[in-house]
């Protein structure tokens, strides 16, 4: 009896490669994605072509696996050109996880890092794009913004403050394309984070904006009402690729 | 005759001449409207001093210092949950760990070197735009801080007066609805004058999923905030922060000067306390005294306001939010307790607690005769009210001596002293003291003849005083109950009396 | 004659050291293409870490380190600007015309596009001619999207592409110091040049070159 999860998980990750499809990775389909900042004259609505993604974030334990094969990519050898002084602060060691979990998403890694890691795996980061259009999938309704309990779990998150302890990756519930914990768990990088033309504040079109950013003043918050995609913009925003925040960690993409 | 023609037509024409060149080349008499570069940019910065920040109620004491100067302020945004209302709890977005943020006082010139600092733990970006500051964005895009990292920026405090300042990263609305607002004032270049005591009020209102009361650890309400719809209207991040044990605290004869803000995000407020006149408001924050005995003052959102009273009277004064829906069931409400003697002149306190069955009742009839009764009644409970009595024998007195410095002083003094063998002292009389009848006789009808007052002969005239019973009642426990002399009070029914008893002679 | 031939022969020696055909001179070529500078490691902080290639107007590809042992002041743009003139390479243009002419002497200037469709070498070269970019002073750059968006993520700079392919982007002027590590970075633009002046002198003066 202990051995059918082993062979059901077998077969599923059998079925998966039979499929092309990347154990621990489900298909995206193709389709509209509604960018929340654009330009008057650019479309409402950007396609974004059919791609894999994981269906949680990396974890602790898979990047411990990362560091072990990459040297310069352990806590006391990275370049901090590449990764701030929080570089994977949570963890004991270069090699030792010390209090954080394998399970747990893994925090505390820089752009660079999660960049490196995802060519490693011979995969890739997400798009903006890509990652934001998945993450508009709800529980059982693929258009997120009419599942009320998916709106509400996220308003949730939003309402509580950070958990001492992280839970495991994977744990949350599924949206409609069964991929877990775009929303209720940590922050996650994306391959072009720094297009979030965002000073800060939203108050648009002022002299600012004209300074510190060339065109940006055609660009315009078009549902300012979503306000977590605001706060994921705004996060977004205030990143440098060599962070290392407690909060944000990453997944990968893979073109199918 | 054309040559006159000519004459009167040049002469006509020329001033015509004149005055077109003279429109032609206009004298610039205008002085040009102050610039940017007039405002306090010529303030030598001397020194460097790090800032000392308060928690609401409380403000970091006047600057004494004559010279600008430096100051570093290091302030820490940190996301904590506490309480909102009883039973209720929220997740609020902070300056420094409270709400309102810590209060920053700095003196106009001065250099801020600000440091904000994001605690690692916090979810949110978070920046800050201070009102005070000049130039874009109020320093918003200077400092749009990631968790566990911090920005510095720097600006020079050219503007004295009382500002605002917010979180604002986008969606600013949410962020400042979370609590993320507080006040900083640039003291002017002289200070402000002295008061006893300054205390700092901030309104704000907040938007949760569960209703006003509702138990829990509420979530922030995105629609009820773009609807402008609040659950919580409070001073100071939470219902009940200045109630109770938690109220400002003043003493009688104190001049007390409240700084008070509105973090909004969406209301105004109509800040009153309960009790009391704003003597001095300073409108909207600004350095000028704008207006004197206000009752109520309007605070915008995003604004905010000075303004300055003295307590007369002891007391819980309510500090609201006019609105009142907002005061009493949303929780825009606070206290300021004033303890010391009390001054039943200004405020007597509750008089007489009697039925008021209204005007409308006919005489004659059976509610007629009760209303009657009631009326008799309530006389009597007034007549005999022993707090009644004490303050009526102060405003007697009160009375009294006005009346004396207006007539009589003439002639027996300031101090009832009288002159020395023209006319008679009133202070220890033994004269005045024995016969109260005597003496209100005296004011009706005059007095003349020898009278002996303390063992000393006077032959004067004393003319009629022309005062009304009342007058005549309260001068005359005046100076019966002054300088000395211990008497009682004199009723406007003894006077009649003697009246009545003189008519009848 | 006896001069002849040690003549010759040093000739023939800096002809073969020369990198590119003989008919060019180091002064006819950007500072990226002529015969590299300085060897050795790039420091932890230098920029030159990155392994990526980029390719120059004159068609030659080049990793970032070429330019290691000159200091460059470097902005990140695209020729095909519909929105207005191209601002910040004239920032670029007003600050190579205010630098004194000793410290001018010392350092290079680096524009690398984000238009990585569009800005070929020869629609770089084209900019060039029309803005009078100096050959022996600016190097102009095109590399992959990849690339592209890494180097911007070091230095800092957002950018995003519309629909028709234009680039809203940061006004970020960088200087980079001898070794290629970000020294100083003026955000937004007309700023007051004086502490973007003085930070280069600085570093030129610390400079080996």
């Amino acid at each position: 009896m202990r051995r059918l999860p082993v062979i059901a998980a077998s077969l599923a990750a059998l079925c998966a490669l039979a499929h092309g499809v990347e154990p621990g990775m489900a298909p995206v389909p193709g389709g509209g994605y509604r960018p929340l900042f654009r330009g008057e004259k650019d479309a409402k609505e950007i396609a974004v072509a059919p791609f894999l993604l994981d269906e949680r974030p990396v974890t602790n334990g898979e990047f411990l696996t990362f560091v072990r094969a990459n040297p310069k990519w352990r806590r006391s050898q990275v370049k901090r050109l590449f990764a701030d002084e929080r570089y994977l602060a949570h963890w004991g060691g270069d090699l030792d996880l010390g209090k954080a979990d394998a399970a747990q998403p893994v925090t505390h890694v820089s752009w660079f890092a999660a960049k490196s890691f995802a060519a490693w795996r011979g995969k890739r980061l997400p798009t903006t794009a890509e990652w934001e259009f998945a993450a508009g999938s709800g529980f059982t309704n693929a258009d997120g913004a009419q599942d009320a309990e998916f709106q509400k779990a996220i308003a949730r998150w939003y309402a509580t403050p950070s958990p001492d302890v992280l839970p495991a990756a994977g744990s949350g519930r599924a949206n409609v394309f069964g991929i877990r914990d775009l929303h209720g768990l940590v922050w996650e990088w994306t391959s072009d984070f720094n297009s979030a033309i965002v000073t800060g504040d939203a108050r648009g079109d002022t002299g600012l904006e004209r300074s510190l950013f060339c065109g940006a003043g055609s660009l315009g918050a078009k549902d300012t009402a979503n306000f977590p995609a605001f706060m994921r913009f705004g996060m977004r925003s205030s990143l440098k690729a060599s962070y290392s925040v407690q909060n944000l960690g990453f997944r990968c993409a893979k073109d199918p | 005759m054309t040559i006159h023609r000519l004459l009167a037509a040049t002469l006509i024409c020329l001033p015509l001449l004149l005055s077109a060149f003279a429109a032609e080349t206009p004298a610039v008499t205008t002085a040009p409207f102050p610039g940017p570069e007039a405002k306090g940019t010529d303030l030598e910065i001397i020194g460097e001093e790090k800032a000392m920040l308060t928690a609401a109620p409380n403000v970091p004491p006047p600057i004494r210092r004559k010279h600008a100067t430096k100051v570093v302020v290091e302030l820490e945004v940190r996301e904590v949950v506490k309480r909102m209302a009883d039973g209720v709890d929220y997740l609020y977005w902070t300056f420094g760990g409270e709400v309102p943020g810590l209060f920053i006082r700095v003196r106009e010139g001065d250099l801020v070197e600000f440091h904000l600092g994001n605690h690692q733990s916090s979810k949110m970006p978070h920046n800050i735009d201070l009102h005070a500051v000049t130039g874009p964005g109020g320093g918003a895009a200077s400092s749009f801080t990631a968790p566990g990292h911090k920005s510095q920026f720097s600006f020079k405090a050219i503007n004295p007066g009382l500002y605002v300042y917010h979180c604002a990263t986008a969606p600013v609305g949410m962020h400042v609805a979370n609590g993320m607002y507080g006040l900083i004032l640039v003291e002017p270049k002289e200070g402000l004058p002295l008061v006893d005591r300054e205390y700092y009020v901030m309104q704000g209102d907040f938007y949760t999923k569960g209703k006003f009361g509702e138990e829990g650890l509420q979530p922030f309400d995105m629609e009820k905030a773009i609807d402008e719809k609040p659950s919580y209207v409070v001073f100071n991040g939470a219902v009940g922060s200045l109630v109770g044990d938690n109220a400002l605290r003043a003493k009688v004869g104190e001049h007390v000067r409240l700084f008070i803000g509105n973090g909004g995000p969406n209301l105004l407020s109509s800040f009153h306390v309960i009790g009391e006149i704003f003597d001095r408001v300073y409108q909207e924050g600004g350095t000028k005294v704008s207006q004197e005995n206000v009752q109520t003052t309007l605070v915008p959102a995003g604004g905010s306001a000075i303004v300055e009273f003295a307590l007369q009277v002891p007391g819980t004064y309510i500090l609201v939010d006019h609105s009142l829906m907002r005061a009493f069931n949303k929780g825009a409400l606070g206290m300021l307790k004033v303890d010391g003697d009390s001054n039943l002149i200004v405020y007597s306190g509750k008089e007489v607690d009697a039925v008021y069955l209204g005007e409308y009742a006919l005489p004659g009839s059976g509610k007629g005769a009760k209303l009657a009764g009631m009326e008799a009644q309530m006389k009597n409970a007034i007549a005999t009210d022993p707090k009644i009595i004490a303050m009526g024998r102060e405003i007697v007195m009160e009375k009294g001596k006005r009346v004396y410095t207006q007539l009589c002083f003439a002639c027996h003094q300031p101090e009832g002293q009288g002159m020395p063998g023209v006319f008679p002292p009133l202070a220890g009389s033994d004269f005045l003291m024995a016969d109260t009848k005597r003496a209100i006789t005296a004011l009706i009808g005059g007095l003349s003849g020898p009278v002996t007052v303390n063992k000393q002969t006077y032959n004067s005239v004393m003319p009629p005083s022309m005062l009304s019973d009342e007058q005549i009642a309260s001068v005359l426990t005046y100076v019966r109950n002054s300088w000395g002399n211990t008497g009682d009070v004199v009723t406007v029914g003894e006077v009649k009396k003697v009246h009545a008893e003189n008519g009848a002679q | 004659m006896k001069f002849l031939l040690p003549i010759l022969a040093l000739h023939i020696a800096t002809v073969l050291a020369d990198d590119v055909p003989a008919t060019k001179k180091d002064a006819d070529l950007p500072p990226c293409c002529r015969t590299a500078l300085a060897a050795g490691k790039p420091t932890d902080r230098s920029l030159y870490q990155l392994e990526s290639t980029w390719t120059s107007d004159v068609g030659r590809k080049v990793k970032l380190s070429v330019l290691r042992g000159r200091p460059q002041i470097l902005a990140m743009f695209f020729s095909n600007c519909e929105y207005a003139c191209p601002i910040l390479v004239n920032e670029m243009k007003k600050l190579e015309a205010a630098l004194p002419k000793d410290v001018l002497a010392k350092v290079d200037f680096l524009l690398v596009s984000f238009d990585t469709r569009r800005d070929t070498p020869e629609a770089l070269a084209a900019y060039r001619r029309k803005e009078h970019l100096a050959t022996e002073r600016w190097t102009l750059l095109r590399g992959e999207n990849d690339d592209v968006r890494e180097l911007a993520a070091l230095l800092g700079i957002n950018y995003a592409a519309d629909s028709r392919g234009q680039f809203a982007h940061s006004n970020l002027i960088t200087v980079l110091n001898a070794e290629g590590e970000i020294a100083f970075q003026q955000a937004g633009l007309q700023q007051d040049p004086a502490p973007l002046i003085a930070a280069i002198g600085k570093i030129t003066n610390s400079a080996q070159h």
